[in-house]
């Protein structure tokens, strides 16, 4: 027993010898400039906004330069497939495109009930109330044929002011 | 010179080299890095604006937008290409080259228009009923960016 005690008390104290000594630093210049980068870029894409609106992901919106930013509506969404209004889908586009009319009588039903709800609101609070704005969320490949009959359905319910989504570039 | 002599003494004095304390900074970074991760957004979206003439207050707008509108610029999109018609101009149509639109000449065109007419802000673009959105959208952005915000769209 006394013979390992005398052998560990100089091994502890080359130990402690190696850390006063040589205090090891790491090399910390590379992380910093990638940091930095990492932070610039961040700050770029840095917004206190929030979003406000989100994009379903089967629906790419086209790019445009317009800054203005989206107000809270209702939101159509018009996908290759279907049309939704908040989410809710509303009708097949293969339903619609053989149909005679121009108004789209499905969301029509639709709107004109959105209308009634936000009228409705209008009427016992001063906040909300129908405004004529909503957003629409058009996918970058639909024909005009279909979105004018969507502005058109819009337009015959009141919703005359309309805000169409797009991706914004610099 | 004093300084390299000093920095001389002072690196012959100390075998190593003197290092910055980066911790602070470092603790920075780690703080700052998640925090902008978090509120970063990538996809941004914005909107255009498009109004139809209101029913419910014909009376407001017609007196609202008469006084404005005074020269009528209308702008037709087919399958083969801008056609831009504006009173007293005479521009010529603007045919697709290599399948692509001609936007350069709907620029140089809008601009002709802007030099004609300097108040003039409105325009009315009348695409075909194949013309796909983002096209539409395009054309939009390149009318408000040579001054016409006012845009309409005719079916």
């Amino acid at each position: 027993m006394k013979i390992e005690e005398h052998e560990t008390i100089p091994l502890l104290a080359t130990g402690t010898k190696r850390t006063k000594r040589g205090t090891f630093n790491l090399k910390l210049t590379s992380m910093i400039d990638m940091f930095t980068i990492l932070l610039v870029f961040l700050l770029k894409s840095y917004s206190a906004e929030g979003q406000i609106m989100t994009v379903t992901k089967d629906l790419k919106l086209p790019e445009s330069t317009s800054q203005m930013q989206p107000k809270v509506t209702s939101v159509i969404a018009i996908t290759q497939e279907w049309i939704l209004v908040d989410g809710r889908p509303i009708e097949k586009l293969e339903n619609i495109m053989n149909d005679e009319l121009l108004v789209i009588n499905p969301l029509k039903d639709e709107l004109t009930k959105l209308r009634t709800i936000s009228e409705g609101i209008g009427s016992i609070s001063d906040q909300g109330g129908f405004t004529g704005n909503i957003t629409i969320q058009g996918d970058r490949d639909l024909t005009f044929e279909l979105v004018k009959r969507i502005m058109l359905t819009c337009g015959s319910v009141g919703y005359n002011n309309m805000l169409l989504a797009v991706n914004q570039i610099e | 010179m004093n300084l390299k002599q000093s920095m001389g003494s002072r690196l012959k004095g100390h075998a190593e080299e003197t290092e910055l304390n980066l911790t602070a900074v470092m603790n920075i970074f780690l703080i700052l890095i998640p925090f902008m991760l978090l509120t970063a957004v990538f996809v941004r979206i914005a909107v255009m604006e498009l109004s139809l003439p209101s029913l419910d207050k014909p009376g407001q707008t017609a007196t609202a937008e008469k006084p404005k509108s005074t020269v009528l610029n209308i702008l037709k999109i087919s399958e083969t290409g801008f056609e831009l018609n504006s009173p007293d101009l005479n521009l010529k149509k603007l045919d697709k080259t290599d399948n692509d639109f001609n936007w350069q000449g709907l620029t140089t065109q809008l601009n002709q228009i802007k030099e004609k007419y300097p108040d003039s802000e409105d325009i009315l673009i009348s695409p075909e009923d194949a013309i796909l959105y983002h096209i539409i959208i395009q054309v939009m952005d390149r009318c408000r960016e040579s001054g016409f915000p006012n845009i309409s769209i005719s079916g």
